[in-house]
């Protein structure tokens, strides 16, 4: 289930918000773990079964590394056979086929496939089991008594499937006792609508364009620049969409879930555009792989290597494919590159250096969304007149005259400019009450609008499920 | 309005929007079909093992959700007014709006179909019409997007080269050119259709092209119902209803219309099904495989067969006068192969006439 459409919004949300705000406190967890199996199973019944067996495992081999805390062997024994466990789930649904296909590649071999179907927020789910264990190991977080409790935290329905990424010691207190609030639920249904107009509205229109733009016969470099840039709006408003949904739903229950997305495409660099870019995994990788590994208080050259596994791991997370995997490295190159070359230089000059990070953001992009890397090389060397395309075709003309409003829109709503107006008019107490009128109405009229494009029927796929 | 306000409005509106809206949807009846879409709605799906562990119970519950969704209409015209008036896009569902008159995007032209459609034009020749003693005449209708796409900066085929290529592969056919004789207001502004009251030229020139000659005047009946045609539901714009003529004369009185799917005779003209779903459907019970048109008062024994889509239900009742017999076969229904079971071509002329919709997109022809 995704939450952009009609049964999430009109009959799964209206359901559990009764069933929880009803529920006498203790059940308050019970009741939401029921509902995100729920809301697990409706997309994909049998992989609820993977999702049993994680949170099990990371239940009992929890309680077994915390009891023997002070027995180093055991405790990293139990440790690593969780990590084990997880990765190898994780592998065998999404990386077997990769592994298998590469294998027979170097090998001439034949071996068969095994043509696993991918369990839904596979990924999202094993890091934040991953990220529990090894923090009650490295004493940090006591481990989850309730099986429950534990439960709720990892099939938690707001950010199963796509994030943000939510570690257990982030909410562990506010499983155990949460506060409800007006003044929260307020802020947890602005958010929702908020990432619902993102999504519905822009990204999913985008995605019509860029559904339009592969599925044409009337190719031009035009068409090409309006698909780069179309897809690097259209994956950023999906995917913080996404996560603004999952945060304000997290606080109409009672939690703060952290930040997944700052303003990434004001970033003066990769460095920075990777501090606002999908932040919950960023800062994964940094505690529980960098760091660990001796992040950069170690020589040059394993420096080097920290960073290149780091990233070779963040683009393989996002699928099983080379694409990804050179998109990961693609970043690591450039993130090298600037923290030893010309980081400093590039922050002399804003306008370079913005002109510089979204070239290669968008270009970077380009290579995510390609099929394979033959067809990345091919699409970027378009862009640049390679491959013997038009300058222009009506088709790239009529969709960007077509799009121009959202693709405006989507570009300035991928800065602060909008929220800092709204920040500068509320500081007058005039423009702080007509911005409280205004806001509910504001929020009811997205709400409705969302509604009529839902109903319409319309390209609304998460980009994230299939990570 | 203070902070607190401003929260309690925002949660109660939310969530009354979303309460209200679940228990609607849940205690009203489910409707069977859309008017406007013309289309019929999915229904609550069957509940069993099977399909819950398939999927399948979660996909079909997703359709009817968003189908039996209370004010469906208004809430897709919302929409529509979203992506025109506050997005400022060009085109709803690929129907754009240009001087009044909706229409679909029809782009890019698929050179493959014109080249189907000319081979399947070919296969009725070569079976039923190639020794018939008749002529073969070939003829184009162009779409709305002729008038209207190029010239409002939408994406348009080149309809020269559509016609071309169809007459390059065609060539046992004798081309008749009714392009000159229509304009945009030969069309409704809502529906995909000509109007009948508009297109005597066009019949005319067509009969002459066929060695023909139509000289009857038609007195023009207006149906009492607004027509609200195809675009109208499929864009869920606010589009104003339009008058829908069809054109009388005393030579109908004594034609009679076989129908072959439902083996019964009529009139030209099926007013019961003016007031259904699709109103267009007056002339001649609208999208049918195979109909007989006889008018045993003509002053001639001459036969027509026309190969045609729907926009040769509203012309062909205007050749009446020339023709004893007219029968019109829609190969989107029947299969060529069994034409001849139904159809006999001695001594006939045949006209293929078909739209530039329809010849972009001959996957349907059979």
């Amino acid at each position: 289930m995704v939450f952009s459409s009609i049964p999430f919004l009109y009959y799964f949300l209206p359901a559990v918000i009764a069933a929880y705000f009803i529920s006498p406190k203790r059940l308050k967890n019970a009741m939401l773990l029921v509902f995100s199996l729920i809301f697990y199973a409706w997309g994909e019944p049998r992989f609820v079964v993977f999702m049993l067996i994680s949170i099990a495992q990371g239940y009992l081999l929890g309680l077994l590394i915390e009891k023997f805390r002070e027995k180093p062997k055991l405790r990293r024994v139990f440790t690593l056979l969780s990590c084990a466990i997880s990765v190898g789930l994780l592998i065998w649904c999404k990386y077997a086929d990769f592994f298998i296909k590469n294998f027979n590649a170097l090998t001439g071999l034949s071996l068969p496939l095994l043509n696993i179907a991918l369990p839904i927020g596979i990924s999202f789910y094993t890091f934040q089991i991953l990220s529990y264990t090894i923090d009650v190991a490295r004493g940090s977080v006591s481990a989850q008594k309730n099986p429950i409790t534990l439960g709720a935290y990892v099939a938690m329905f707001p950010q199963l499937i796509a994030g943000p990424i939510v570690r257990y010691s982030d909410i562990a207190d506010q499983l155990s006792g949460r506060t409800h609030s007006l003044e929260k639920t307020a802020a947890g249904a602005r958010r929702f609508v908020i990432g619902l107009a993102k999504k519905v509205l822009i990204a999913n229109q985008l995605g019509e364009l860029i559904a339009a733009f592969k599925a044409t016969g009337d190719g031009s470099t035009l068409y090409m620049w309006l698909y780069a840039v179309a897809y690097a709006i259209h994956i950023y408003f999906d995917f913080s969409g996404y996560s603004d949904m999952a945060i304000g739903l997290g606080k109409i229950f009672g939690f703060d879930f952290p930040e997944n997305f700052n303003y990434p495409f004001i970033s003066k660099s990769a460095t920075e555009f990777w501090r606002r870019w999908h932040i919950t995994l960023g800062s994964w990788f940094r505690d529980y792989v960098y760091i660990p590994m001796g992040g950069n208080r170690v020589p040059k050259p394993r420096w080097l290597l920290n960073i290149f596994t780091v990233w070779f791991l963040t683009g393989f997370w996002h699928g099983a494919d080379w694409t990804f995997i050179l998109w990961g490295l693609f970043f690591a190159v450039l993130l090298v590159a600037e923290k030893t070359l010309y980081l400093k230089r590039l922050e002399k000059s804003k306008v370079l250096a913005h002109v510089y990070t979204l070239l290669f953001v968008t270009l970077s992009f380009v290579l995510f969304d390609s099929p394979s890397v033959g067809a990345a090389a091919k699409n970027i060397g378009a862009m640049f007149g390679a491959g013997g395309l038009p300058p222009i075709s009506a088709e790239a003309v009529y969709n960007l005259r077509s799009y121009a409003a959202i693709l405006i829109i989507g570009a300035v709503g991928s800065t602060p400019l909008l929220k800092n107006a709204l920040g500068k008019i509320s500081e007058k107490p005039l423009g702080k009450k007509l911005l409280n009128i205004c806001e509910p109405i504001a929020l009811l009229a997205l709400l409705a609008l969302c509604t009529g494009y839902l109903v319409d029927g319309s390209f609304n796929p998460f980009l994230y499920f299939r990570f | 309005m203070n902070d607190k306000l401003k929260n309690i409005a925002v949660t109660a509106l939310c969530g009354l929007w979303i309460f209200a809206a679940a228990i609607w949807g849940l205690v009203s009846s489910d409707a069977e079909i859309s008017l406007s879409e013309r289309r019929k709605l999915a229904q609550f799906p069957e509940i069993s093992a099977e399909a819950l562990s398939s999927g399948g119970f979660m996909s079909g519950f997703e359709k009817y959700a968003a189908d039996q969704f209370p004010l469906r209409d208004g809430f897709r015209r919302l929409k529509a007014i979203g992506e025109f008036y506050i997005f400022r896009q060009l085109d709803s569902n690929g129907i754009y709006l240009k001087n009044g008159y909706a229409s679909k995007l029809e782009y890019p032209l698929k050179e493959e179909t014109v080249k189907n459609a000319a081979e399947k034009f070919r296969r009725i020749y070569d079976l039923y019409l190639s020794g018939s003693g008749g002529k073969v005449y070939l003829s184009v209708i162009p779409d709305k997007n002729f008038f209207l796409a190029e010239a409002g900066g939408y994406p348009s085929i080149d309809f020269e080269r559509l016609v071309g290529l169809l007459r390059e592969n065609t060539e046992f056919a004798e081309y008749i050119d009714i392009f000159p004789t229509l304009e945009i207001e030969d069309y409704y502004r809502t529906d995909t259709h000509w109007r009948q009251e508009k297109i005597v030229d066009t019949a005319k020139a067509l009969a002459e092209g066929m060695g023909a000659k139509l000289d009857e005047e038609y007195e023009e009946m207006t149906l009492e119902k607004p027509f609200y045609g195809v675009y109208y539901g499929q864009s869920a714009l606010p589009l104003s209803g339009e008058k829908m003529i069809y054109l009388d004369s005393p030579i109908f009185d004594g034609v009679s219309v076989y129908n072959l799917e439902e083996d019964s005779y009529g009139g030209v003209y099926d007013l019961e099904r003016a007031n259904g779903a699709d109103p267009y459907e007056l002339f001649l019970s609208g999208p049918r495989s195979l109909m007989v048109i006889e008018n045993p008062n003509a002053e001639t024994d001459r036969e027509l067969v026309i190969f045609r889509d729907s926009f040769g239900s509203s012309i062909a009742p205007l050749f009446v006068e020339a023709y004893k017999k007219i029968t019109l076969i829609d190969i989107r229904y029947l299969p060529t192969m069994s034409i001849k079971y139904f159809a006999d071509f001695e001594g006939a002329d045949a006209l293929f006439l078909y739209s530039t919709s329809v010849l972009n997109n001959s996957e349907t022809l059979q």
